[in-house]
């Protein structure tokens, strides 16, 4: 089917097949339509219908509620052609860059789950072909059994890997991770789309990198931490690292921070911040690298860091009430600009 | 300029912001900027987002929605993500009282707003008003590049290429942009677009030479002009391997 997506600069043509998502089939002919969660929530990827017909592949998507009722307006990151479509973008759409990873859809299985505490785990994807990611994007995924995509961010970074290690909270009632805990999932098919996301890390940034996550949301941040240590970042520039969870019960990766702090002890600080509960003295002494502090990790950042943001890029990930309250305090108090502050709210 | 009390100096205290409705029931928003007060259109040129609702430092107004920015005195994007200006009214401050004044679409225009008022007032004095009904051509590709213009509202629509071989190149909505600016270039006598008039549209149509002598002649506002006319015309240049 024949797409024509007009944007306040130009348009461009692309085809998509029957059923796949005008987000998804703009993206993989390399058109950087706008879009934040790609899964129906955030209501970024709005777009006007100017003629043909569309399906909606989920019809009560929150997100609906930024359309404005009756002009046409829909997500593009829900709907589907039906037939030839002509829609618009109230903003300035180019092509991708040369040289980023391209979006595509993928299929793979899930290679292996291990269960970490705070009811999260680490699971660990095979891809039936390699892809190109960047530290900090995120694939959309699903499995046969459950309606919709999920985001989820990598962990780990790698270029032309088969392998995706994703880091996955419980959500009581949800479809996706209630089933990911409810059995035994090795052997999972899954069909994935990415990667996704421009909360992205290059070496070439020149700045100090400070990372604000709330929960699984510390998954990106370890894809940027890792690849700020493969290339020696931390040698020139400081990263300031927050991980917040409840209670030390619910903390994990931290002997993996650990590692990354004692290459670079004297530039890199990582500190976890436990929001219901004082710091327990074992903890501390198990791991004399990290910090440890008892709040809200956005109250916990913004106490650690004032003083010192210069030259800073930051980067948020988890909850959206902890990632708006970070947004806040960076603009007004530590006053980055926006092109400073990368963000992905997991709603 | 239509003048309209908005609201008393104390509603809006130091360094914060708030939404108001005028009588004729057009929203705006009043901001204090360290006892100073200025007033910008209410709603996010981006999505419909009442800006209200953003954050406001008392330089700096950020849409919450997306992290667009903002100077709010000269309402002009920075932080590098928004894509257009805030339209802006005139304030004064009588008495107690905040009252607003709306500009021309000049004044709140991505090319000439900050320039001196001087030029300002020579260029809208080369400015002709237009109203187009829905349907017409203001221009077609190949007729000559005398005006350029200056969209007040409605919305226009461009095609490059020819009869059949004709694609959609990009769409004005806002108040404020320029468009024929090929007017304003030595080296480009026709036009490369043509310009459809898709609502009923008011415009203001400017001679690009003689625009051109008013610039020359204040070169401190001559400069920004073409600062900000090679951003716009950035703005507008596909990438590389773009179909
Ligand atoms: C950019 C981004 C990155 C993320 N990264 C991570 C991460 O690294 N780790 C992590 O634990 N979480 C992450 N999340 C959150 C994650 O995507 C899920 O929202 C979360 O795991 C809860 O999923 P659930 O299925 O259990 O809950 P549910 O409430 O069932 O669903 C949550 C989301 O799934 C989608 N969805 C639900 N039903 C449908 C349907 N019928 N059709 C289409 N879509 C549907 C919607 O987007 C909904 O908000 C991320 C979110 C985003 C936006
Ligand atoms: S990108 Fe489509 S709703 Fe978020
Ligand atoms: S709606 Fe204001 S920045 Fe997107």
């Amino acid at each position: 089917m024949r797409i024509q997506v007009r944007a306040r600069n130009r348009a461009y043509d692309f085809e998509a097949p029957e059923g796949e998502k005008l987000l998804f089939a703009g993206l993989r002919e390399g058109v950087d339509l706008p879009y934040e969660c790609a899964t129906g929530t955030c209501g970024t990827c709005k777009a006007r219908l100017v003629e043909g017909e569309l399906k909606d592949l989920w019809p009560e998507a929150p997100g609906k509620k930024h359309l404005k009722a009756g002009e046409g307006e829909f997500l593009m990151c829900q709907c589907a052609a039906a037939g030839n479509v002509t829609a618009e973008v109230s903003k300035y759409v180019y092509a991708m860059d040369p040289g980023v990873c391209m979006p595509q859809a993928v299929g793979g299985k899930i290679a292996a789950v291990r269960h970490l505490p705070g009811d999260v785990a680490a699971v660990d994807v095979d891809l039936d072909s390699p892809i190109d990611f960047d530290a900090g994007q995120y694939m959309a995924l699903e499995t046969p059994g459950v309606a919709g995509m999920r985001g989820y961010s990598m962990v780990n970074f790698a270029r032309g890997t088969k392998r995706l290690e994703f880091v996955i909270k419980k959500k009581p009632g949800g479809g996706f991770s209630e089933w990911l805990f409810a059995g035994e999932r090795a052997g999972s098919a899954l069909a994935l789309f990415g990667p996704l996301g421009k909360a992205t890390f290059y070496p070439n940034l020149a700045k100090n990198l400070l990372c604000i996550a709330g929960g699984s949301g510390i998954a990106g941040m370890m894809a940027i931490v890792d690849r700020a240590c493969q290339e020696s970042y931390f040698n020139q520039y400081k990263g300031h690292v927050f991980f917040g969870v409840r209670t030390a019960k619910d903390a994990f990766y931290l002997d993996e921070l650990a590692g990354f702090q004692a290459r670079f002890a004297q530039n890199l600080a990582v500190t976890i911040a436990l929001s219901d509960e004082d710091v327990p003295a074992s903890l501390a002494s198990r791991y004399p690298g990290l910090r440890f502090d008892r709040g809200f990790v956005h109250e916990v950042a913004k106490k650690t860091m004032a003083g010192i943001y210069g030259n800073i890029r930051a980067y948020l990930a988890g909850p959206p009430p902890a990632v708006d309250a970070s947004i806040r305090f960076l603009l007004l108090e530590a006053k980055l600009s926006a092109e400073n502050i990368r963000y992905d709210k997991f709603s | 300029m239509t003048v309209k009390r908005i609201c008393l100096a104390s509603d809006v205290p130091t360094n914060e912001m708030r939404e108001f409705t005028t009588d004729g029931g057009d929203k705006l928003l009043v901001a204090n900027s360290g006892g100073e007060y200025f007033a910008v259109q209410a709603i996010c040129p981006h999505q419909d987002v009442p800006l209200c609702d953003g954050f406001y430092d008392g330089c700096v107004l950020t849409c919450h929605q997306h992290l667009w920015q903002w100077d709010i005195k000269t309402g002009e994007p920075v932080g590098g993500i928004a894509e257009a200006p805030l339209e802006r009214f005139a304030v004064f401050v009588e008495g107690g009282e905040v009252f607003v004044g709306t500009r021309g679409a000049l004044n709140v225009g991505e090319l000439f707003s900050g320039l001196s008022e001087s030029t300002l007032s020579k260029l809208q004095g080369l400015a002709k008003a237009e109203e187009h009904p829905a349907g017409g051509a203001l221009y077609q590709a190949g007729d000559p590049a005398d005006d350029f213009f200056v969209l007040d509202s409605g919305r226009i629509e461009f095609q490059i290429g020819r009869d059949e071989r004709t694609s959609p190149a990009g769409f004005m909505l806002r108040k404020g942009e320029v468009f024929g600016w090929a007017a304003l270039l030595d080296a480009h006598p026709t036009r490369i677009a043509s310009a459809r008039v898709l609502e009923p549209s008011r415009v203001l149509r400017i001679n690009g030479k003689q625009a051109l002598a008013v610039l020359e002649a204040d070169p401190a506002s001559g400069y920004l002009a073409m600062r900000r006319l090679a951003g716009l015309i950035a703005r507008f240049l596909a990438a590389p391997g773009a179909r």
